[in-house]
């Protein structure tokens, strides 16, 4: 291999000295993260409160749900005596959220009969609307018959969680109320009911032993990994963008191009920041390792030590995150490169910036069915395909020759970008004065060296 | 011997607007050469497309006898009319940094510019952002970067814009040396007084042609007759000579390295 062009790694050092020394560089390794996990919390704390606690007024015309229907309630949090079932519950979605849910819920008996109905609905609908309580439910007298019950709350949409949770308590108190009808012991019910889990396992006679054990943790890496990548892209494209500019309004390109390429000080720019980006990398990761060494974790009181991010998504981590940023790295420099203020370029920087955002959201695809035809497509159109076959990797390899080909349309696509970018590049940063027009910056793709 | 610097009906339009018009130009070897000319004249064009910044529509440029490459970039020390400085960087990294972008390397950067950096009373400032120096100080921070290779040719635009009476006298000298050295050097400049001091030819170009090209002493000599002489003038002290005794007489120095931190 030949010896790089000593002015580009000349070029390179200059950018990556200056951006890792600088607070920007700092402030972004520790926003990045923060951000991450308060979106996370803000996550978990959204989720807590939609299990809201309340009042639920109980109409029960059948006269015989409402007592069992205490009693199921008061049963879920008897539910978890021993600390082995609560071990188990722990792990079990339902049976967490009916566990949290049995100390918020305050039901009270309204009586009623089929004539005052009426009357009553009129009282609890005021009580609802000035959020005396929150909500109630009517059980008709055919209740035990055709299985059918009203919630009535302020909006229909709210409280999906409680509204499920209520109702599957009172199908459970029905079934039992059934089989006493039946002659059996509503015991038996207890007894008998079995819940049954699917454990999800690859269909190979040898399994990718991580992939069955570590499912949950590894799923969460995916996201979190995809995550950074679009970010990173998105930071790092702002980054290029602000340095182009500012080595053209400060005039200071006139002096390097007298003596660098062009091309080579995109190049060298592109390649600088991308290596303040693993950088930045480098330090979340000591950090991450920092916070997960044993003795740290024991320290902190936390739980058991995370188990290993699998090798393949690592790999394919930093991968797809280099093609994907050197793919929109010469987006950014070439579209920033003809205008002198950020505002003049925001306009087309908005470009690389939408299809960002338009890749991040397909992300769904990935995930939901890694092989579907949709998700095939993504993650081969250049820049999509950073994003998706990443995820696609994460979450369920796909065939080899499907991650070469999209490497190589990658690599095809970052080549032809970097021509034209350097084409428009070298033109526009010495233009000053008036903004150009979309026809002028194509002319100068035109121009012959 | 082959001119340093030779143009060739050399033509640069911007659309419609002709800016640099059928331009011959030669500069022999060791010889400090002005270009003058009133604003938009195309000077700077001129000298872009020397540098091989902007490309020229006709004609032909030839340095040391060659087409502008990247190689002979290295031979050339270019200053532009329009300074650039790095303004987060530090004197130090940003005059290193110039130095490696001309291949070379810091050793050498450091030694060759010793000389200079102190007669231009930078060192106290090395270590400071380039963003707390004034206009005429990094204007010497970017002639270091323009002289940091040695170059055998020197293209300065308007090397005295912005300067004082103090640092004049300074550049002054530092090609008077540079012609003395037998470094070839060519300098725009709107004071016919420096040019008339300095140079040994002058071109003097208006709305992209040349209007006059020749020695100093051919051009007076051609013109004697036809401009009027100068009326006899009572011996005075000049203005600069005063400006410059008077921060003499100040009995105050630059600022050290103490005094800035
Ligand atoms: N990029 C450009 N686009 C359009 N016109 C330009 C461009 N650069 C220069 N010109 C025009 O070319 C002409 C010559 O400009 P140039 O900068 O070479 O003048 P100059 O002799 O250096 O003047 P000054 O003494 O003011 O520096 C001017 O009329 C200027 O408006
Ligand atoms: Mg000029």
């Amino acid at each position: 291999m030949s010896a790089v062009n000593p002015k580009l790694l000349a070029v390179i050092r200059r950018e990556y000295l200056q951006q890792v020394r600088s607070k920007a560089f700092w402030i972004s390794t520790i926003l990045i993260p923060t951000l991450g996990l308060g979106f996370i919390f803000l996550q978990v704390a959204l989720s807590k409160s939609l299990i809201a606690k309340g009042k639920i007024g109980v109409v029960d015309l059948t006269g015989r749900l409402y007592q069992p229907l205490l009693a199921e309630y008061a049963a879920r949090g008897d539910d978890d005596e021993d600390a082995a079932k609560k071990a188990e519950e722990a792990r079990d979605e339902e049976g967490r959220r009916n566990r949290s849910l049995s100390t918020k819920i305050d039901f009270f008996k309204v009586d009623a009969t089929a004539a005052t109905l009426p009357d009553v609905r009129r009282k609890l609908n005021d009580d609802v609307q000035k959020e005396r309580i929150k909500a109630y439910i009517v059980i008709p007298a055919d209740a035990l018959q055709k299985g059918d019950a009203e919630w009535r709350a302020q909006s229909v949409k709210s409280d999906l969680v409680m509204r499920e949770t209520i109702a599957s308590l009172l199908s459970r108190a029905a079934t039992k109320e059934r089989l006493k009808d039946q002659g059996v012991s509503p015991d038996v019910y207890d007894k008998a009911r079995l819940k049954v889990t699917l454990d999800p396992r690859e269909a190979k006679e040898v399994e990718t032993p991580e992939a069955s054990k570590n499912a949950g943790f590894n799923l969460a890496i995916s996201g979190i990994f995809f995550f950074l990548i679009y970010i990173s892209i998105f930071v790092y494209g702002a980054f290029i963008m602000r340095g182009v500019l500012e080595e053209k309004n400060s005039r200071i390109v006139e002096v390097i191009v007298s003596s660098v390429r062009p091309t080579h000080l995109m190049l060298g720019k592109i390649v600088g920041i991308g290596l303040v980006g693993l950088t930045q990398y480098a330090v979340w990761a000591l950090l991450t390792l920092g916070l997960t060494l044993p003795a740290v974790v024991g320290a902190l009181g936390l739980g058991a030590t995370l188990p290993p991010i699998p090798t393949g998504t690592l790999v394919a981590f930093v991968v797809f995150f280099l093609l994907g940023y050197f793919l929109y790295a010469g987006l950014y420099a070439a579209l920033a490169a003809p205008f002198n203020t950020e505002q003049e370029a925001q306009q087309f920087v908005m470009i690389p910036g939408m299809m960002l955002v338009l890749a991040s959201t397909t992300w769904f695809f990935a995930f939901n069915s890694p092989n579907g035809m949709l998700a095939q497509v993504l993650s081969f159109i250049p820049f999509t395909s950073p994003l998706l076959m990443f995820m696609r990797i994460s979450v369920q390899p796909p065939p080899a020759w499907q991650i070469g080909v999209s490497v190589a349309i990658l690599l095809v696509s970052i080549w032809a970008v970097a021509w034209l970018a350097g084409r428009v590049y070298r033109v526009g940063i010495l233009m000053y004065g008036k903004k150009p027009t979309l026809p002028e910056i194509f002319r100068w793709v035109r121009q012959a060296d | 011997m082959n001119p340093t610097i030779k143009l060739t009906g050399v033509v640069k339009r911007f659309g419609k607007f002709t800016a640099v018009d059928g331009l011959d130009l030669e500069v022999p070897a060791g010889v400090t050469f002005g270009l003058l000319g009133p604003n938009g004249a195309g000077k700077t064009t001129t000298i872009r497309m020397i540098m091989n910044i902007t490309k020229a529509d006709e004609g032909e440029i030839r340095v040391l006898g060659e087409p502008m490459s990247e190689a002979l970039q290295e031979r050339i020390g270019y200053l532009p009319e329009e300074r650039g400085l790095y303004r987060k960087m530090k004197v130090i990294d940003q005059i290193l940094f110039f130095a490696s972008i001309k291949g070379v390397d810091r050793k050498t950067a450091m030694e060759r510019l010793e000389r200079w950096i102190d007669s231009m009373d930078l060192r106290p400032w090395l270590q400071k952002k380039t963003e707390e120096l004034s206009k005429g100080m990094q204007q010497k921070v970017q002639f270091l970067g323009t002289i940091v290779h040695d170059p055998p040719v020197l293209i300065l635009d308007e090397p005295f814009s912005g300067l004082d009476p103090l640092n004049v006298v300074l550049l002054k000298d530092f090609l008077t040396e540079f012609k003395r050295q037998g470094k070839t050097v060519v300098f725009s400049t709107h004071v016919m007084e420096q040019a008339e001091r300095l140079c040994d030819r002058i071109a003097l170009i208006y709305r992209g042609k040349k209007l006059l090209d020749g020695t100093v002493k051919e051009i007076k000599h051609a013109y004697r007759d036809r401009v009027p002489l100068p009326p006899p003038v009572e011996p005075e002290p000049e203005l600069e000579k005063i400006f410059i005794k008077a921060v003499e007489e100040s009995g105050l120095s630059a600022p050290t390295a103490e005094a800035l931190r």
